[in-house]
C-alpha cells in the first residue's frame, strides 16, 4: 500500500541511524585490534611475520566487503554453523576495516625516521619499548587525519551490512522507498543524514591536519 | 685487555666494501680521534661497536663481550656504550627530562623522582639544568646536541660514541659542544669520535686513526701524527682539511 512521505518518516531514519552507528563502531573497535596487529606485523624485524601481514592486507583489499559479509552470515550457516548478524558483521567489517587501517597505521610507523630507532636501541630500549615509547606516540599523530578519513568510508560502507539483515540507514530508506513510492525525496534525507555523520568528521580532520602541518 | 677489540672487520653493503677488514684496540680511559675523508668508513666503524651495523666477518669485543655474537643481548651492551649522532636523534615528543630519564626509567627500571634528580646531574654536566622542562624544538642545535650527550651519559656508560657530532651545528655553536667534550675527556671518560675538527683531535685526542679506503690507514698519537704523516693519503687529506 502507498501512503504519503511522513514527517514520521524522517525520524525512522534518523532512528535507523543508531544502527549505522552501531555498526561503525563495531567495525572501527576489531578493525583498529586487527589494523594495529597488522601494522606491528609490518614492522616487524622478522620477516615471515611481514609477509604473514602483506598477505593478509592484498587479500582482503583484492576482495569485496560484500563477498566477506556473505562469508560469515551466509557461508557459514551452509557448513552447519549458524552466526547472529551482529557476529557476522563484527567479524566481517573487522577483517576489512583491518587490512586498511593495518596499512594507514604501518606508513605511519614507517614515517617516522629510522634514527629515532636507532636512537631508542642506542639507549638499550627493546624493539617493543621503541614502538611503545618513540615510535607510537609520534605516529599517533601523523595517523590521526587519514584514520579520521578512513572512517568516514567506513560510516558509508556501513550500509552493506543491509545485506545480512541490518535495516540501518540505506535499508531504511528503502523500505521508506517502498511504501511512499518517493525515491527521490527519501533517498535525498538519507543522504543528508549520512553528509551530518561525515562531515562533522571530515572537517575535523582537515583542521587537525592544518594545526599538524603548522606544528612541523 | 682493552675495553674495545675490533679484529679484521669487514662490512658491506651489497657490493660495496666499507669497512675492509680493519683491526683497532682502544684502552680504557683512551680518546680516540677518528678522522678520514667521507666514504671512508669512519661511521661504520662506530656503528659496529654498539652493534647498530651488522659486520659480515672478523670481530667486534666490548669488556670481553663479543658484540657481533648473535647470542649476545645487545641491550645490555648498549647500556655501557652511549652514542651521540650528527643529527642529535633527540624523542621530539618529549622533554629534555623525559628525553633523558625515558632509558633509566624504562630499561634500568629507575623510579621518576630519582630519574629526575639524574637528569639534572647529567644537565648540569652539559651545563643546560634549566632547559629539564624544555622540549627538543626550543633548543638551539648546540642545546639538542649536549641534551643528547646528557641522555646518554644518564646510562653511566663506559664509554661513549660520537659521530660527527658538530658537523650539523653551525660554526658558532661548536665551541659549546666542543667543550663539554673536553670536561668528558678529564673526567677519564673512554671516548672514540669521528671529527673533522682537526685542531679539537689535536688538543684533546690521545690517539689519531686516520680510515682511507675501508682500512685504518694510519694512527699514532694525536699531535705526532697530525704534525708528521707518514702516508701521502694522510697529508693529502690533512692539506685539504687544513685549507
Amino acid at each position: 500500500m502507498i501512503r504519503e512521505l511522513a514527517l514520521i518518516d524522517v525520524f525512522y531514519l534518523i532512528a535507523a541511524m543508531r544502527w549505522t552507528l552501531a555498526l561503525t563502531v563495531i567495525a572501527f573497535a576489531g578493525g583498529a585490534v586487527v589494523g594495529l596487529s597488522v601494522a606491528l606485523l609490518r614492522v616487524s624485524p622478522a620477516a615471515p611475520l611481514r609477509w604473514l601481514a602483506m598477505l593478509y592486507v592484498h587479500a582482503v583489499q583484492g576482495t569485496p566487503l560484500l563477498a566477506w559479509l556473505f562469508v560469515f552470515f551466509f557461508g557459514l550457516s551452509i557448513v552447519g554453523i549458524t552466526v547472529s548478524p551482529w557476529i557476522a558483521a563484527a567479524a566481517a567489517y573487522s577483517i576489512y576495516a583491518g587490512a586498511f587501517l593495518g596499512e594507514i597505521w604501518r606508513g605511519c610507523l614507517q614515517s617516522i625516521p629510522r634514527t629515532q630507532w636507532e636512537a631508542g636501541a642506542s639507549l638499550g630500549l627493546s624493539f617493543a619499548e621503541q614502538l611503545r615509547h618513540v615510535i607510537i606516540p609520534q605516529a599517533v599523530r601523523v595517523a590521526i587525519p587519514p584514520t579520521v578519513g578512513f572512517l568516514v568510508q567506513l560510516i558509508k560502507n556501513t550500509s552493506l551490512a543491509a545485506v545480512i539483515g541490518f535495516v540501518e540507514l540505506t535499508r531504511e530508506g528503502q523500505l521508506t522507498t517502498a511504501t511512499t513510492f518517493r525515491p527521490f525525496s527519501v533517498y535525498l534525507i538519507v543522504a543528508a543524514l549520512y553528509f551530518a555523520l561525515c562531515f562533522p568528521l571530515t572537517w575535523w580532520s582537515r583542521r587537525l591536519e592544518r594545526r599538524l602541518h603548522v606544528a612541523r | 685487555m682493552s675495553l674495545v677489540d675490533l679484529r679484521d672487520v669487514v662490512k658491506r653493503y651489497g657490493p660495496l666494501t666499507v669497512l675492509d677488514g680493519v683491526s683497532l684496540s682502544v684502552d680504557k680511559g683512551e680518546i680516540i680521534a677518528i678522522i678520514g675523508r667521507s666514504g671512508s668508513g669512519k661511521s661504520t666503524l662506530l656503528r659496529c661497536v654498539n652493534g647498530l651495523e651488522p659486520i659480515q666477518g672478523g670481530a667486534v669485543t666490548f669488556a670481553g663481550t663479543v658484540v657481533n655474537d648473535p647470542a649476545t643481548d645487545l641491550r645490555k651492551l648498549r647500556q655501557q656504550v652511549g652514542i651521540v649522532f650528527q643529527s642529535f636523534n633527540l624523542f621530539p615528543h618529549l622533554s629534555v627530562e623525559r628525553n633523558i630519564t625515558l632509558a633509566p626509567t624504562v630499561v634500568k627500571g629507575m623510579d621518576r623522582q630519582a630519574a629526575r634528580e639524574l637528569a639534572r646531574t647529567v644537565l648540569r654536566k652539559v651545563g643546560l639544568e634549566e632547559k629539564i622542562d624544555a622540549y627538543p624544538d626550543r633548543l638551539s642545535g648546540g642545546q639538542q646536541q649536549r641534551v643528547a650527550i646528557a641522555r646518554s651519559l644518564a646510562m653511566s656508560p663506559q664509554l661513549m660514541l660520537f659521530d660527527e657530532i658538530t658537523s650539523a651545528l653551525d660554526p658558532e655553536l661548536v665551541g659549546e659542544v666542543l667543550k663539554v667534550l673536553e670536561e668528558m675527556a678529564r673526567d677519564g671518560m673512554t671516548m672514540m669520535l669521528v671529527t673533522h675538527e682537526m685542531g679539537f683531535a689535536r688538543k684533546v685526542a690521545s690517539r689519531v686513526v686516520f680510515m682511507h679506503q675501508g682500512k685504518v690507514w694510519e694512527q699514532g698519537p694525536a699531535a705526532e701524527t697530525l704534525a708528521k704523516p707518514r702516508t701521502a693519503e694522510l697529508e693529502t687529506f690533512l692539506s685539504a682539511v687544513l685549507h
